[in-house]
């Protein structure tokens, strides 16, 4: 694949709609079914999953002419770990309350699929600023989808947004279960392949 | 054969790189995360006491803190405890040597401040000094005392015993007639929504207010935990959980001698800790017995 042709705001959008890591690339699946149970939970996740996303990109960008071919695969789980550790112990030295939260998530991160693929789709083929952008959409995305499928299974599963009573009662418990978040997410890929779909067909019609 | 070599070069290169940057990373954030834990642990200490920011401590609440070390040499094996003292208004640290029996052997002035005596290195410095070879000593725990008012108000116990998969690390606050007032559950690895959850209140709390007869022959139970007791134990943490008074105590004064309810699919983690707990308290009841007995005998005059 050669660079990329898009522009910076091109590829904020990509990473949000067309290329959205769960609901259109259908990677980090775990984490999309296990974590969003909540809202906040979905938001703080996503903004873990920005950070090392960005970071990473940036790092993999920036050495992509050094790395051995045979070997970058490695260097990139090198690159997340690294990024991933420095992450954590500054939040745990600097910020103890966010780390408090925040945590357990950031440490989830070394083995999500969706930071590796975009390395290797994106970060080594193409210059810094294209990858931080990619990395950035990449991030925004994520965080986007989480916090979609959060407040659909908060809402319909505990009756609550962010911790807060809305409705006052518990509609479906259910949607807390791991099980629900195969449907949302089912359910979510669909509503965007149609709208794609529709929006395709518009433009062509 | 040159392909092999170049791979395993840059593979060493940048493992060594990443572990670099990491190694830095650690170095410089190090004291401020040790510093963080500090103050965490010194919050769950307060919050065992009662004391959170709704209700913060009185400042005459002091916190004292008691280090015991073995002091052996080829043939004897003695308990030796830093004890903190005040002698002529200056509070300092001296080390009471007692032995196996029971009995006081010597008590030896610790040059030592008080603010220093919480760092590893300078206590063994200060113990290196009056403990000459060939007798050794090594750390073996240490007990928080709060005092409040001229009385003591809590022993506090930090200890670890083994769980499920791999130590669990607690802290235990014991009112003077060893009745427990708190349990915390500072570290541990046991597998989240089974194992884990000890930290959780309605495990953890089951352990407060039991009285020390009732915790020398603490059992485990595989019974369902029982609705209205969930709701004490959990209030304070939901909304849902709010209880008038008067069921708290009623509640309290009925689940008090009962045993502890086990997890569900995580008997061994519940039984680790229950038997954890109960050890930590026995032996600790048996050795400050022991050294208050000393303590008058020898009229030593503990800042405590």
């Amino acid at each position: 694949m050669p660079a990329t042709t898009k522009t910076n705001s091109q590829l904020l959008i990509n990473g949000i709609l067309n290329e959205n890591p769960i609901f259109r690339l259908a990677l980090s699946m775990c984490p999309a079914v296990g974590i969003s149970t909540t809202v906040m939970n979905g938001l703080l996740l996503g903004i873990a999953v920005l950070f090392v996303q960005v970071f990473s990109s940036c790092t993999i960008s920036v050495i992509k002419n050094y790395i051995h071919p045979r070997i970058r695969i490695p260097t990139y789980t090198l690159t997340i770990a690294t990024w991933v550790t420095v992450i954590d112990l500054v939040l745990a030295a600097y910020m103890p309350a966010a780390y408090k939260e925040m945590g357990i998530f950031v440490k989830l991160i070394v083995a999500f699929a969706i930071i590796t693929m975009r390395l290797e789709m994106f970060a080594c083929k193409n210059p810094v600023p294209a990858s931080f952008w990619d990395g950035v959409g990449m991030g925004l995305g994520f965080m986007f989808a989480m916090m979609t499928l959060g407040f659909v299974r908060e809402l319909l599963g505990m009756g609550t947004l962010f911790g807060y009573d809305i409705l006052g009662f518990k509609p479906l418990l259910f949607f807390v279960l791991p099980a629900a978040g195969f449907f949302c997410v089912g359910i979510m890929m669909a509503v965007f392949n149609y709208v794609e779909l529709a929006y395709n067909r518009k433009k062509k019609g | 054969m040159k392909e092999i070599i170049r791979i395993v070069v840059s593979l060493t290169v940048s493992c060594i790189i990443a572990a670099f940057v990491m190694g830095t990373v650690f170095a410089i954030t190090d004291k401020a995360k040790k510093h963080n834990e500090h103050l965490n642990v010194q919050e769950t200490m307060l919050g065992l006491l009662g004391y959170n920011k709704a209700n913060p401590a009185p400042p005459d609440l002091k916190l004292f803190t008691m280090y015991r070390y073995i002091i052996e040499d080829d043939k004897t094996k003695n308990l030796g405890y830093m004890i903190p003292v005040s002698r002529e208004g200056r509070e300092g640290y001296e080390l009471l040597v007692i032995n196996l029996k029971g009995e006081f052997v010597e008590c030896l002035s610790l040059d030592i401040s008080p603010e220093k005596a919480s760092e590893e290195s300078e206590r063994k410095s200060s113990l290196r000094a009056v403990v000459k070879p060939p007798r050794t000593f090594t750390y073996s725990d240490s007990t928080i005392i709060a005092r409040l008012g001229g009385k003591r108000l809590a022993y506090l116990l930090p200890g670890e015993f083994p769980g499920f998969k791999t130590f669990i690390e607690v802290m235990l606050a014991l009112d003077p007639s060893f009745k427990i007032m708190g349990l915390e559950i500072m570290e541990h690895e046991e597998d989240p929504g089974l194992g884990g959850e000890i930290e959780q209140a309605y495990f953890k709390n089951q352990f407060k207010d039991k009285s020390f007869e009732k915790v020398k022959e603490l059992k485990v139970v595989k019974e369902p935990l029982p609705e209205e007791y969930l709701r004490y134990l959990e209030a304070g943490t939901t909304k849902e959980g709010l209880i008038s008074r008067k069921e708290v105590e009623e509640i309290k004064s009925k689940y008090q001698d009962r045993d502890i309810y086990a997890l569900t699919g995580a008997t061994i983690s519940s039984r680790s800790v229950t038997v954890g707990v109960k050890n930590i308290i026995r032996k600790f009841a048996y050795r400050v017995n022991i050294l208050d007995s000393v303590i008058t005998g020898q009229k030593i005059p503990v800042a405590f």
